[in-house]
């Protein structure tokens, strides 16, 4: 079979590709319409489009590389962090270019719930598969989709290994469903994640990030999740990269009426993280908490970009990212928040802070606002600081050593955030991240802000 | 030598010399008030014992126990048994009050008291701080209020049980029932293993906790000592009269 190129990719390939995984016709005809759009598309050019103004493309991105289709457990993939814990939660393995296990607990087939291959799924839940794949993307012009992204089309046109998750209506699940995307292979990555909550559903999916030490490799994540009435749905994304990962992720809900969304990012690997936290509020009462953490550490560049659209009246939306960063390192957020004409009665607010830990780091905050609906409610704010020296006073004079003391406060600096989340093994899983890294950091090096002191008077 | 013995103490922040040498001792078993107006370098004493960053050295010294103090990081005064309860204490967002409290008490202690074990000690505590359970759950003096930032001060004492405790301006704040509840906290502390410096801007503390000794502080400098009648004294004249023998 010919080799996938990401950046010269073919019809006959495509084709190939397709028809070897047994897809259905109207899939690979799906594909091979994206495949044309990718025609007319160019990469990002950060001089020009403004959604990458902040991270250049060309220097942080690499699409000079064969697109891995295949994957075999070949070594140890890290444990789930749902691993540990008490309920049987759901877990899919994705492995270079293949789905390589499943694990569906009883009592989740048992209420009809649905976890399997995308491919598999275009076959046998054609209807769902059909009706809402790239519906969120590109792929569908009628859509809210993020317009013409080269980066997101390549996918719709050439996603390799893929999920498809259903929650019936009413279902309620009390365990996580976890998609643990695993890189050894270098090269291009293309996974594909497509759920669908039916209405009064609720829902927890993990995406978890990991791969080998040394592997260069550039991971083009779609996901699309449907959230139909009243459902409730979480989504954690866990990037525990190692070092050589240049990572994009679209990672979009379409929320309708009266449903409840959170979705939290961690990202504390990888060297380049681009990450669109998506969210259409197109049902009034929709309610999105997009939320982040990152700690990025010497050489690490993390872009951080929640996009909520307010499609709908009386919805709600509340952005809160907060970032650590040491050493030579980047990170941007940038909030986008779109109210649309019609959208009465929005409530909308994005917060982001910044913890400067040494110097040499530097974090770039936008919030980007479009309104076009004058009866709302909308703030935003940005912060960047350092570790408060009177904070490290207090804790130090109650014979907390100084290295100890500093973990304390960065894990409290996050704690605001991952207060609003009670998911089984999230918060341990996030925390374990955190210290890590703020135990690996160089503790000399940290700055710290003595403007406090000044006016004890 | 007296346990705690500052010798021609000399202070400075931001370049300012605050305090112009002072001399005081104290041996524990002992109870010292420190009296003054506002202003007067009682904070800028209790800060330079403590290791407070923003305050240096610049002359004299601080032996507690026969080590200089200067040369110690605060945590490592903290593990000589010092501590300060301080006047304005600080706000830690995001670190819980259980957290802080148990690695403190294991820091101080070299050693690893069993969840368990100190849970019930930190409710046994807070129960006779009268400070409530539901605190458990909050961070460091995040939005207490004034009264209960000082009862969460006593309460890190009980627990960390120090040999020399500066109190300053604990009693501040607090209306007679709370100032009652800190000062029998206090009291409970208090044996021939503890060392007072009980610093204060009124007398009324005074009532409840017994000093041996009272000294007067006045632009930067010990300008009046005495025995306990040297604080009815001020409660009558004032420290008007101070001013004019300065
Ligand atoms: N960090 C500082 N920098 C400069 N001046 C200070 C600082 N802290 C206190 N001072 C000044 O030192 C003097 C003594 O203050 P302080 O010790 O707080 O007095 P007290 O506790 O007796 O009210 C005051 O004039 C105060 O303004
Ligand atoms: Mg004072």
């Amino acid at each position: 079979m010919t080799d996938l190129l990401l950046d010269h990719l073919t019809e006959e390939a495509l084709t190939g590709r397709s028809d070897a995984a047994g897809e259905p016709s109207w899939l690979r005809d799906h594909r091979l319409a994206a495949f044309k759009r990718t025609l007319d598309q160019s990469w990002p050019d950060s001089r020009k489009d403004e959604f990458w103004r902040s991270t250049p493309f060309d220097r942080r991105f690499d699409i000079d590389r064969s697109v891995v289709t295949s994957g075999e457990v070949t070594t140890a993939v890290p444990a789930s962090i749902t691993a540990s814990l008490d309920e049987d939660a759901a877990l899919v393995r994705l492995v270079d270019g293949s789905v390589v296990d499943i694990h569906l607990p009883t009592s989740f087939a048992e209420r009809g719930v649905v976890i399997t291959d995308l491919a598999t799924a275009a076959n046998e839940h054609a209807d769902l598969v059909r009706s809402h794949l790239g519906s969120l993307t590109s792929a569908d012009p009628e859509g809210t989709g993020a317009g013409s992204d080269k980066t997101v089309t390549v996918n719709d046109a050439a996603w390799t290994a893929g999920v498809f998750v259903h929650v019936p209506a009413e279902v309620e699940l009390e365990a996580p469903i976890s998609v643990q995307v695993h890189v050894t292979e270098p090269g291009a990555h293309l996974p594909r994640v497509l759920a669908v909550l039916g209405h009064h559903a609720r829902a927890a999916v993990y995406l978890e990030h990991t791969s080998e030490p040394d592997v260069d490799a550039f991971v083009d994540e779609v996901v699309e999740v449907i959230a139909q009435d009243a459902s409730m749905l979480d989504v954690v994304s866990l990037q525990r990269w190692d070092d050589g990962i240049q990572h994009l992720a679209l990672q979009k809900v379409q929320a309708h009426r009266d449903t409840t969304v959170r979705h939290l990012s961690v990202t504390t690997g990888g060297a380049t993280v681009r990450l669109l936290p998506e969210c259409d509020l197109v049902g009034p009462g929709a309610e999105v908490r997009p939320l982040g953490i990152y700690f990025a550490d010497d050489g690490q560049w993390f872009d951080l970009q929640p996009y909520v659209r307010h499609i709908a009246p009386h919805a709600k939306s509340d952005v809160l990212f907060k970032g650590a960063l040491q050493g030579h390192s980047r990170t941007v957020f940038r909030g986008n928040i779109y109210v649309h004409k019609d959208a009465v009665g929005t409530d909308t607010d994005e917060n982001n802070r910044s913890l400067i830990l040494t110097e040499g780091a530097r974090a770039d905050a936008t919030p980007f606002l479009e309104i076009e609906c004058a009866d709302i409610t909308a703030g935003h704010g940005s912060a960047t600081g350092q570790i408060d020296a009177l904070h490290l006073f207090y804790l130090e004079s109650r014979g907390i050593p100084r290295d100890e003391a500093l973990r304390l406060i960065v894990a409290g600096f996050f704690r605001e955030v991952l207060g609003e989340i009670d998911l089984p093994g999230v918060e341990d899983a996030a925390v374990a991240e955190i210290e890590a890294r703020v135990e690996a950091a160089d503790l000399d090096q940290v700055q710290v802000n003595d403007a406090t002191l000044q006016d004890l008077g | 030598m007296a346990d705690l013995e500052i010798r021609d103490l000399k202070v400075e922040a931001d370049g300012t010399e605050l305090l112009h040498g002072v001399d005081l001792e104290l041996d524990k078993g002992k109870t010292l008030a420190l009296m003054g107006p506002n202003g007067s370098g009682k904070s800028t004493l209790a800060y330079a014992i403590a290791g407070h960053p923003a305050y240096d050295i610049t002359g004299g010294s601080v032996h507690w126990k026969g080590t200089e103090l200067n040369e110690l990081t605060p945590d490592e005064r903290a593990k000589l048994g010092v501590f300060l309860a301080m006047q304005y204490p600080v706000e830690v967002p995001g670190v819980s009050l259980t957290n802080f409290l148990r690695t403190a008490v294991n820091s101080v202690n070299e050693e690893d008291i069993p969840v368990r074990e100190f849970m019930t000690r930190l409710r046994e505590e807070m129960s006779e701080l009268g400070v409530d359970q539901s605190f458990l759950q909050r961070s460091i003096n995040e939005g207490f209020s004034g009264g209960e930032k000082k009862r969460f001060e006593i309460l890190q004492a009980a627990l960390l049980r120090p040999e020399l405790a500066v109190l300053d301006e604990t009693d501040s704040g607090l209306d007679v029932d709370a100032l009652k509840t800190v000062a029998e906290g206090v009291n409970r502390l208090s044996g021939p293993d503890l060392g007072v410096l009980i610093i204060t801007h009124y007398t009324r503390i005074l009532r409840y906790i017994q000093p041996d000794e009272v000294h007067v502080m006045f632009e930067g400098r010990i300008v009046a000592s005495g025995g306990p009648e040297l604080a009815d004294e001020l409660e009558e004249h004032g420290y008007e009269n101070l001013r004019t023998t300065a």
